[in-house]
């Protein structure tokens, strides 16, 4: 647990490690904007080359932006499939018979259970989990003997239908990848001195940035350690014979709470040890205090924010037109 | 004056047993006082006690001449600084130098000097190498290091260390140990609250608490002579000091007592 990795941050030094965290998070404010106000698939396609193109600028590795996009891919096509089915306007594309008989529900339990046996021993189950899709669909359309359970019906596509599913799609992506370009190339810690400072002008309103910026930091310093008690704490739970990875929902839940309130009553405790050491260290929430971290704006900030400016400006001016 | 006074100091958590109970004591500056006794002596409250993180149910502290309270307590805690039993629950910042500077950014350092000062005791703890890394790679003794030198950075000049080697390995211990008899060599005031015999046995003075009571305070020599404070207080004398106290007082045997005392003392 040592070597725990906080966010997506990768040590590098291309163009985007070089910018203030404030101007990367205007950026990218400002071009997630600008790509909600696009109207148009054409529009965003050329929205995700000129993203494509910033990638290869800031020589960030492609793969890594593909591997953040991971956790939301079961998303994404879920999206895909409800945007294509429920659209229905323009022409036709595509217009499939479909039955439901006795043998097709029949092949349709087959493959749910070999989808189950065959996603325990193979490793890419989200391959797994798309053939299964497939094959339903198959299912559906080829077999067409045996008994009706319901009256045949027909799966249709519609040319609005696939524009829609296209735009909602490619924008989700470029949004993730906005944003991953942000947590690749900035570390956790300027990542919230930049939020900060720039919510520094809420003050007025009652908010302090600055606790808010110290508590954040503290969580994650205190990630990898809490982590490592977790993992003691399940020895010891686990040598008592409390066994964490298998029996029912209702044993597993139980395992969790063992594992769940000597990890609160330790962190409780440790908060409070915590808030002596920074208070005999003079820390007083509130009060002023200087920063040896610097956030510096440069030539290339002014640049960068220009350029999200007129970025969001074009975009505006696309919606007006 | 000395440099710090206790004076009729009493503390209970809850207003019915006394944790502290009527502790008068004066330290002088550049001494070495190590603090012995049983669990729940109340060795830790009093430690707390000084750095004003718990307030006083009657009694005065004086820390430089200067009565310890709520509005003094921001300057006090400038001359004083405590390093804790569990280095991971110590440690603020998210790197080495942060923690190092967490202290001079609540005393509003300016950013120059203190990257300066960061360094110079970075160097002085033996963690100038370290400087960009995170806790979860350092061991327990480099990271009560780097406490030391975030309270080295503040200036102050006494340290309280509140069993801050009990959680290390022997030789981060030893270490350790070592670190603070150079601090005492530069002249800060060391206050040393701990559980091995040997590590007090390098104090001027040890005070031995009892139930929230001074049970007794004097010289290491001679403390260590009266055999009946250690069994009272369940603590164990190193073995070389129980066999010298258990020999006949004679001249025949005084060569053997000196021998044993003077390898005690220096061990």
């Amino acid at each position: 647990m040592k070597n725990i990795i906080i966010g997506q941050y990768i040590p590098g030094k291309g163009l985007f490690y070089r910018l203030d965290p404030r101007t990367k998070i205007v950026s990218v404010l400002f071009i997630m904007i600008a790509v909600f106000l696009l109207q148009t698939i054409e529009q965003l396609l050329i929205a995700l080359g000129v993203a494509i193109i910033m990638l290869l600028i800031g020589r960030i590795s492609i793969i890594k932006v593909l591997k953040g996009l991971k956790p939301i891919l079961v998303l994404l096509i879920f999206t895909f499939i409800f945007q294509i089915m429920l659209n229905r306007e323009g022409v036709m594309i595509v217009n499939q018979e479909m039955q439901l008989t006795i043998f097709t529900a029949l092949f349709l339990l087959l493959a749910l259970i070999i989808w189950r046996i065959l996603s325990r021993y193979i490793r890419y189950r989200f391959l797994l989990f798309l053939a299964f899709v497939a094959s339903i669909f198959l299912i559906l359309v080829y077999v067409d003997f045996g008994y009706p359970l319901v009256n045949s019906f027909s799966f249709k596509i519609y040319e609005q239908g696939l524009r829609m599913s296209a735009f909602v799609v490619v924008r989700l992506l470029i949004i993730i990848t906005l944003s991953t370009v942000l947590t690749l190339t900035t570390k956790p810690t300027d990542l919230t001195q930049g939020l900060e400072k720039l919510m520094h002008p809420l003050k007025k309103i009652g908010f302090d940035s600055e606790s808010f910026a110290l508590i954040i930091s503290i969580s994650l310093r205190y990630i990898p350690t809490i982590f490592d008690e977790a993992n003691k704490i399940m020895l010891a739970q686990a040598s008592r014979g409390a066994d964490f990875s298998e029996g029912k929902l209702k044993d597993k839940l139980k395992q969790v709470i063992s594992l769940l309130v000597p990890m609160f009553i330790i962190a409780f405790m440790r908060s409070e040890e915590l808030a002596n050491a920074m208070e005999s260290r003079n820390f007083v929430p509130g009060e002023k205090r200087t920063r040896i971290y610097e956030l510096v704006f440069s030539y290339r900030d002014v640049l960068a924010t220009t350029i999200s400016v007129l970025i969001l400006a074009g975009a505006i001016v696309l919606k007006v037109i | 004056m000395s440099y710090i006074e206790v004076k009729e100091l009493s503390y209970s958590y809850n207003n019915k047993t006394n944790v502290l109970e009527d502790i008068s004591i004066n330290i002088e500056k550049g001494e070495w006082i190590a603090i012995l006794g049983h669990n729940g002596s109340g060795k830790s409250t009093l430690a707390k006690a000084l750095v004003g993180l718990l307030e006083p149910a009657t009694g005065e502290i004086f820390i430089d001449g200067t009565l310890l309270n709520e509005d003094s307590a921001f300057e006090v805690r400038k001359k004083i600084g405590i390093v804790f039993q569990n280095p991971d629950n110590q440690f603020v910042g998210v790197t080495v130098r942060d923690d190092i500077a967490f202290g001079m950014e609540n005393l509003c350092v300016p950013r120059e000097e203190m990257l300066e000062k960061i360094k110079f005791f970075a160097k002085k703890v033996n963690m100038l190498d370290s400087l960009d890394k995170e806790p979860a790679n350092l061991s327990g003794g480099q990271k009560q290091r780097v406490a030391i030198a975030g309270i080295l950075a503040m200036q102050s000049d006494i340290i309280i260390f509140d069993e801050a080697t009990s959680m290390l390995d022997p030789f981060s211990r030893e270490e350790l140990v070592k670190y603070i008899k150079t601090l005492h060599k530069d002249g800060l005031t060391i206050i040393m609250i701990t559980h091995e015999i040997n590590e007090a046995l390098l104090a001027d003075r040890i005070l031995v608490m009892n139930k929230g009571k001074v049970y007794a305070f004097e010289e290491t020599e001679v403390i260590m002579k009266k055999k009946e404070v250690f069994t009272d207080n369940h603590l164990e004398l190193p073995v070389a000091l129980d066999l010298a106290n258990s020999l006949e007082e004679n001249e025949s045997h005084k060569e053997i007592r000196d021998k044993l005392w003077e390898y005690a003392l220096i061990k």
